[in-house]
């Protein structure tokens, strides 16, 4: 770690006070988040837990029969193409628009489109999906942050995957420090758009000595929240998968340079495998 | 008697009495990270059931859908997937605004009160067009400000390079004002100040709010009526025709590269992985199998590993265990450590290179053919089938592909 010095800039530990007896019961807006999420996972339309196929639309791909780029079971000759942008979904019922994010139906599949103009991609959801949830470390209040974000080393702008395998454009906003393991560890803040509006989340993609001892062998992201006040919270209680960590359908981010936690961070999601093979041994060797 | 007959009725009445009728105006909020979105709510009976609208100032739109069940309140906007749940405690209703986003649920805190929001208008200092600047991660970019008084106090519209905003309604407070658009799919809140942060008195600036966490700062001069707003610049597209070079050392630290004897005149699939990448585990045995079935055709493959640790070593030994899981019989490199840059720096052909695995077709001349980013693995059941087909196609074509002298 470039930092050993503990400057101003340092996230300072909420809770780390705390009394050990309350340390498992989350908060309840953490509570609220998750069942949230599990409901998502089980319900939405768009949840990754449906998806069968996402592919870029390139200079457009043809969905349905069996010889097309995606094969839909029952699904007649359809052809997806971009154009300014748009999404237009052809096929023997005339023309429609596929939206950002919501997805519309195509015999019993469903169809949505994501990414940015010129480079969208289609995602496809099945009409079932598999019984599986997101599962959680035991809430650890000494690992909630607040604190400072410095600005970024080199600011600019550059392409990632966000956590649903959709290439999207992100900003360097900064650093933040934060104290853990004896460690005072520098982590790059990016700021993704959500797709909503000018919606975008501050997201840190991190390694800790979990990955794949407990954790999605990718690392896992966590969201940095303003607290109203100029500062942010980093509460890795809400770290979460990448939705590769629940189907193939779904490339992987690359990890991102210097993100890397030595100690394990045991808290937020936790991976139980399911359709995905683990690395063989995990990282112990780090 | 009279009065007898009035205290029984009454009393009779009571043991039937149902929650408190959400009917009305109320003053509604979301709880965004950094400030108070506010708008209005109306509800009403309508024959059996219930109607109402969301307003911003003046401008209401239909909810699509009101339901009440004991003393939780429902307000749906089916347009956007998007509903407003909320319980009704006397002059209160406290719950959330949730719709569905693309990662998964987008969630904000809700609570009303009954009555509706006062209307301020703003002084003459504040009104007209502003010519801001949206101060983002992304850079600097124009945004037009129109502040105007209309029927419920300030108002205003918020104009990009690619369109507006739609209607923003609120209050205003002195030289401050915090006007808002909730359409129950944006989620929009414009604050500013005259001369807020030591500024000119002939200067705004605030903080935009979009959703529950986005804050961008921006500030604002008064229009002079030139041009503020410019043409959004496009990206450009990555280009893959060139031939395809790497120069990386194997398991034993010797350098390879892509003129290494083993490649020339062969068919070259090159695989980005790291073993830390489950979709590249799912991809290993369908390479193994197209290397197997083609090499003595003159198929090649060789995987690029971008792994964790960045010691040599240790990589090393993380690689041969991936190599003995998946028998695998190809090259295997140790390109570089497994972060997005690191991978586009090692490989400067790949421009917008973002995924794990990435595999790349080079033709017998060595030149990129195709790049195919992620992997289909089994557990996708049609799309890995046709991702194998599709493969085996792609080798099956530049296998006939003439070879280059």
């Amino acid at each position: 770690m470039t930092c050993r010095r503990v400057p101003a800039a340092v996230l300072t530990a909420l809770g780390a006070l705390a009394a050990p007896l309350q340390s498992q019961t989350p908060p309840p807006d953490i509570v609220q988040e998750r069942s949230a999420y599990a409901e998502w996972l089980d319900t939405a339309p768009g949840s990754p837990l449906a998806a069968v196929a996402q592919q870029p639309i390139g200079p457009g791909i043809r969905l349905g029969p069996p010889d097309a780029d995606v094969p839909l079971d029952g699904v007649g000759e359809h052809r997806v193409t971009e154009r300014n942008g748009i999404v237009t979904l052809e096929g023997p019922d005339g023309a429609r628009v596929v939206p950002a994010g919501r997805p519309i139906a195509l015999g019993s599949y469903s169809v949505a489109s994501g990414g940015v103009a010129g480079r969208r991609v289609v995602t496809v959801y099945g009409p079932s999906r598999e019984a599986r949830t997101a599962d959680y470390y035991p809430y650890d209040p000494k690992l909630v942050f607040v604190g400072p974000m410095s600005p970024p080393e080199q600011p600019g702008t550059l392409r990632v995957l966000a956590l649903d395998g959709i290439e999207t454009e992100a900003a360097e906003a900064g650093t933040v420090v934060v104290p853990i393991g004896g460690r005072a560890v520098r982590l790059r803040v990016r700021r993704i758009p959500t797709g909503i509006g000018d919606e975008a989340e501050l997201e840190i993609f991190f390694r800790d000595g979990t990955n794949a001892k407990g954790t999605y062998p990718a690392g896992r992201f966590v969201a940095l929240v303003p607290t109203g006040d100029g500062r942010y919270r980093l509460d890795f209680n809400r770290a979460r998968n990448p939705f590769c960590a629940y189907s193939s359908a779904f490339p992987c981010p690359a990890p991102w340079r210097g993100n890397t936690i030595e100690v394990k961070v045991e808290a937020g999601e936790r991976y139980l495998g399911g359709g995905l093979s683990a690395p063989p041994g995990g990282l112990e060797a780090r | 008697m009279r009065a007898a007959v009035a205290m029984l009725a009454l009393t009779l009445a009571l043991p039937a009495r149902r929650a408190p009728s959400p009917a009305g105006e109320w003053r509604a909020a979301l709880d965004l990270a950094g400030g108070e979105l506010r708008f209005g709510v109306k509800l009403e009976r309508r024959g059996s059931g219930w109607g109402g609208e969301i307003c911003n100032g003046d401008k209401c739109l239909p909810f699509s859908a009101v339901s009440l069940a004991g003393d939780s309140v429902a307000l749906e906007m089916a347009d956007y997937a998007a509903a407003i749940t909320a319980k009704l405690a006397g002059d209160s209703l406290t719950g959330r605004y949730r719709n569905v986003g693309n990662r998964g649920p987008r969630v904000i805190p809700f609570r009303a009160s009954r009555g509706r929001w006062t209307a301020s208008r703003g002084p003459e200092r504040l009104t007209g067009r502003w010519d801001a600047m949206w101060m983002g991660d992304f850079g600097t970019s124009p945004r037009v400000i129109e502040l105007r008084n209309g029927e419920a106090g300030l108002e205003g519209t918020i104009i990009s390079n690619t369109g507006d905003y739609g209607h923003f309604a609120g209050q205003v407070k002195g030289d401050s004002f915090s006007l808002a658009h909730f359409d129950g799919s944006y989620v929009y809140l414009l604050t500013g100040a005259l001369g807020g942060g030591g500024g000119t008195p002939d200067t705004l600036r605030g903080l935009f709010h979009a959703g529950l966490r986005t804050q961008t700062p921006w500030i604002a001069v008064r229009s002079t009526g030139g041009p503020h707003l410019k043409a959004l610049t496009e990206n450009t597209q990555a280009d893959t025709t060139g031939p395809f070079r790497f120069a990386f050392p194997d398991l034993d630290g010797r350098l390879v590269t892509e003129g290494d004897p083993r490649f020339k005149g062969k068919v070259v699939m090159v695989d980005v992985f790291g073993t830390w990448c489950p979709t590249c585990h799912d991809a290993a045995p369908e390479l193994v199998r197209l290397y197997r079935k083609h090499r003595a055709r003159g198929l090649e493959i060789v995987g690029l590993a971008y792994e964790v640790s960045g010691d040599t070593a240790v990589d090393r030994r993380q690689v041969r265990r991936y190599r003995e899981k998946f028998g695998i019989p190809f090259t295997l490199l140790l390109a570089g450590v497994n972060d997005t840059e690191a991978a586009a720096a090692t490989l400067p052909q790949l421009q917008g290179f973002t995924s794990f695995p990435t595999t790349i077709f080079l033709g017998r001349d060595g030149k990129v053919r195709r790049i195919h980013a992620g992997f289909y693995g089994p557990a996708t059941g049609a799309q890995h089938a046709k991702q194998v087909r599709d493969w085996e196609r792609e080798v099956e074509r530049l296998l006939l592909e003439k070879r280059e002298e």
